[in-house]
């Protein structure tokens, strides 16, 4: 597993971009105008009361001192606590990134489920009816956003015909399966088009080269063709576009996760940005950086998996 | 002699016009049950909103969303009646007042039990309210303030002394923060017991996955024989509108907590579902931000407040949902004067007022709205075209909810959007808080100042007879109608959509709900 060398060396880079991360968004945030203190308060909220909440919650210091207790904090692996849940960041987090990463583990798997097929028909006849289709009727999943198509599957699916929870997680794994599928569905409709159009342009670059002419010349035709010899080779460009647009859709399920109620990361983040609840914002946004770039990583040892050839320092 | 005057309030501030609804002291529900069949047990009750709770202490804890909650776990002394205008007595069965007005005696009620199995007491009683009364400026202890001390005569009865005779107490009793916890909390710390608070209410602890979902269990042990109904209660965290709407409609919810007024039309077409609105305390409003020039001349105020019609703000951003606001108490609230004359639409009037101000050709302001908050940006957009009549040019602001809060709270804007609801059935805790530049909050953020008018709250405060606060509080009210220190615009019911198999469920005007009455219909 020589080829696996890069790794460590890839694990440690995580640690520059985490705290490039950490000093922009705890600046940036703090630029935000707005309190937590008149979130937790409220209508209640007198200048002395907010002031005992700044006293408590440390925010009457020098921001620069703020930046180095959190700083201090996380060294010790500690998130800090919310200002409005009045729990540890940490727990927060833990509790809700299984939900995203199921929702973004879920709808990759749908997208290849769609895709593959999809771009093996439309490589198969260059040119023809299907192909022509195929690359058509996918781009109007792209143009169409993501929130609107969510409630369109939801009005149509969940509450026209029950088939599916309108909402929600559920408990237990079937369960989740079950309670994901429209968001997987939504997300997996506006991704698979970039994903066919990338497989579809490779696997008509793979079905051109030579030992395919020899293994159709062995008289290897049709799903064999395609699974046994073209799939591997003209799957390693769109690995490539796949692994960044699940970089993109980890930021990207804040609006799925709110149209669908699902307890994961992105809902996480909306709810503490509007409370202006610092710590959670600041911890949300390290897990989802450093997650973003374990995926980088990941992307690239799949790679060298498919392609023996592929030696990555 | 300091009188703690902000009482604070629940309101919703920038949710303004929508249907959330108060929190509020206690109360008591209208038994449930529709017509023929009585209530059935059994069911797990599921409520869509759109927040979750933040924390489950009641005495330093603020939001509607926590409130709620508690106020299922933990009850108090005395509850709000079903109009909200008055107390019942609920944990006591009474009391008796010295003829100074300075000491309560109140009797417990009996067999009465915590959801832990002991027996609630008078040391838990006293324990509950000192506890509430220590968090003083951060919590609710300020509500408590004329309390000089609590005694414990016998287990079934307490002695409140007070340092002055103090018309509000028994409401104050009412209100959630003064709700009863075992002595000592137990034996644990205040952290961790209110992790898995503990109480006599008709629902005890059972899990809370932050952000997402909190239930309560039934307590088998409560107090009033056969109640509740439920097995279960959950709050579910929709943030979406149109997801708890469609929730609803889908039947994966009972309860929607937050119905938009532009659903709630559509929602009475949907044979399974029902819209209900109960009357509230809730008022919105216009704040004018009386450090500013314009707004410190009280013929501006009174000629924007002319120049406004609240018929077509009611007409077209809560769907004929609401009543137009003559005073800045609301009907509902003891005191109330139906007869204060507020400042009504006319134009002519508007641009005579204008005239005579310093500001006679108009001006440029602004307007803060609340993002995400579609009723208010309906109501933004018409009051600008009815300003542009007399010569104001309105340039709308749209802020996210948090930093419209600190814009307000700064005293940072010119006209914003404003909303309150009472937690107690007393005018005190608005007025001391809207009219008193001392209250806390600059005159809930206007920065108005009439001596007179604090003054005359001052004696309201202290005046036990009832008429006489009646005679004091209907001048406040006319005072500050002919300063227009605010706009009122309207009053505003609450909205709740439930599916037809909920029954029972009851709103009172302060907001606060009894699912120990509600069932669900097989």
């Amino acid at each position: 597993m020589t080829r696996l060398k890069f790794i460590p060396g890839r694990l440690l880079q995580v640690l520059p971009v985490a705290f490039g991360v950490t000093i922009i968004v705890f600046f940036m945030i703090h630029l935000l105008p707005g309190d937590p203190a008149l979130a937790v308060l409220g209508e209640h909220a007198t200048s002395s009361s907010v002031a005992a909440l700044h006293r408590s919650w440390g925010l009457d210091r020098p921001l620069w001192d703020q930046y180095l207790m959190f700083l201090g904090r996380l060294l010790h692996g500690d998130l800090g606590t919310s200002l409005y849940f009045r729990e540890a960041v940490s727990t927060l987090v833990i509790q809700r990134v299984p939900a995203t990463l199921l929702l973004v583990l879920y709808a990759v798997v749908l997208v290849v489920i769609i895709s593959v097929p999809l771009a093996a028909v439309a490589a198969l006849r260059p040119g023809g009816p299907a192909d022509h289709a195929v690359r058509v009727v996918p781009m109007i999943g792209l143009g169409m956003p993501n929130f609107w198509l969510g409630i369109m599957l939801v009005l149509l699916l969940a509450v026209r015909v029950r088939f599916f929870p309108v909402g929600g997680y559920g408990d237990g794994f079937a369960q989740h399966l079950w309670y994901l599928f429209l968001p997987a569905l939504t997300i997996s409709v506006s991704m698979a088009p970039i994903v066919i159009r990338s497989l579809r342009a490779s696997m008509i670059s793979v079905l051109s080269s030579e030992y395919i002419a020899t293994a159709r010349a062995k008289g290897v035709r049709g799903l064999h063709l395609i699974v046994g010899h073209v799939l591997r080779n003209a799957a390693i460009p769109t690995v490539t576009v796949l692994g960044v647009n699940i970089g993109y859709l980890i930021g990207g399920t804040l609006v799925i996760e709110q149209v669908f109620a699902l307890p994961g990361i992105g809902s996480l983040m909306i709810t503490a940005i509007f409370n202006r609840d610092f710590p959670v914002v600041q911890g949300v946004t390290l897990v989802m950086a450093v997650i973003v770039v374990v995926i980088g990583i990941l992307t690239d040892v799949f790679y060298t998996l498919l392609d023996p050839r592929v030696r990555l320092r | 002699m300091s009188t703690r005057s902000r009482w604070a309030p629940l309101a919703l501030g920038l949710t303004a016009a929508l249907a959330l609804s108060a929190c509020s002291g206690g109360s008591s529900g209208a038994t449930g049950g529709s017509a023929s069949s009585g209530p059935v047990s059994g069911g797990d009750l599921t409520i869509a909103r759109g927040a979750d709770a933040s924390a489950m202490n009641n005495t330093n804890t603020f939001d509607n969303n926590s409130i709620f909650v508690f106020e299922q776990i933990m009850e108090p002394l005395f509850t709000v009646s079903e109009d909200g205008t008055t107390t019942k007595p609920w944990l006591a069965t009474g009391y008796k007042v010295s003829k100074d007005g300075k000491t309560y005696t109140i009797d417990l009620r009996k067999g009465v039990k915590f959801s832990n199995g002991t027996p609630m007491k008078s040391a838990d009683v006293k324990f509950s309210i000192d506890q509430d009364t220590k968090t003083g400026e951060d919590g609710w202890g300020f509500i408590n303030s004329a309390i000089k001390k609590v005694e414990t005569p016998s287990d079934s009865q307490v002695v409140i002394d007070l340092k002055y005779a103090w018309a509000p107490f028994i409401a104050d009793l009412s209100l959630f923060s003064n709700g009863i916890v075992p002595n000592n909390y137990g034996g644990e710390s205040a952290d961790a017991f209110y992790k898995h608070p503990v109480g006599t209410g008709p629902f005890k602890w059972g899990s809370w996955q932050k952000g997402k979902t909190l239930k309560l269990v039934k307590n088998t042990d409560y107090w009033q024989k056969g109640k509740p109904y439920l097995d279960s209660v959950s709050w579910n965290v929709v943030p979406d509108a149109n997801t708890r709407k469609l929730q609803l409609q889908g039947g994966q919810t009972d309860i929607n907590e937050a119905p938009d007024w532009s659903s709630l039309a559509g929602l009475k077409a949907d044979p399974n579902v029902e819209a209900k609105t109960f009357p509230s305390t809730e008022l919105d409003y216009i704040a004018f931000n009386q450090k500013r020039s314009q707004y410190a001349d009280v013929n501006v105020r009174r000629a924007i407040s002319a120049a406004i019609d609240q018929n077509a703000l009611i007409k077209a951003a809560l769907y004929g949902n609401g009543t137009p606001a003559n005073s800045f108490l609301m009907p509902g609230v003891p005191y109330y004067d139906k007869n204060t004359k507020g400042i009504s639409y006319d134009l002519a009037q508007a641009k005579a007022d204008l005239a005579k101000s310093k500001y006679p050709k108009g001006f440029t302001t602004t307007l803060l709205v609340a993002t995400g908050n579609s009723t208010q940006e309906t109501l933004s957009q018409i009051i600008q075209s009815q300003l542009a009549k007399i010569g104001i040019t309105v340039k709308i602001v749209q802020l996210d909810p948090t930093t419209h809060k600190a814009r307000r709270a700064a005293g940072d804007f010119d006209m914003a959007f404003a909303a309150w609801t009472m937690d107690i059935p007393d005018p005190d805790e608005w007025v001391s808080f809207a009219v008193n530049p001392k209250g806390g909050s600059h005159s809930a953020n206007t920065w108005w100042d009439d001596p007179e008018v604090v003054k005359l709250n001052a004696e309201a405060q202290r005046t036990v007879d009832t008429k006489e606060r009646q005679r004091l509080y209907s001048e406040i009210q006319q005072r500050a109608a002919d300063a227009a220190f605010i706009k009122p615009m309207f009053y505003v019911p609450y909205a709740y959509a439930t599916t037809k198999a909920v029954q029972g469920f009851e709103v009172t005007p302060l907001g606060n709900y009894h699912l120990e009455d509600v069932w669900l219909k097989k």
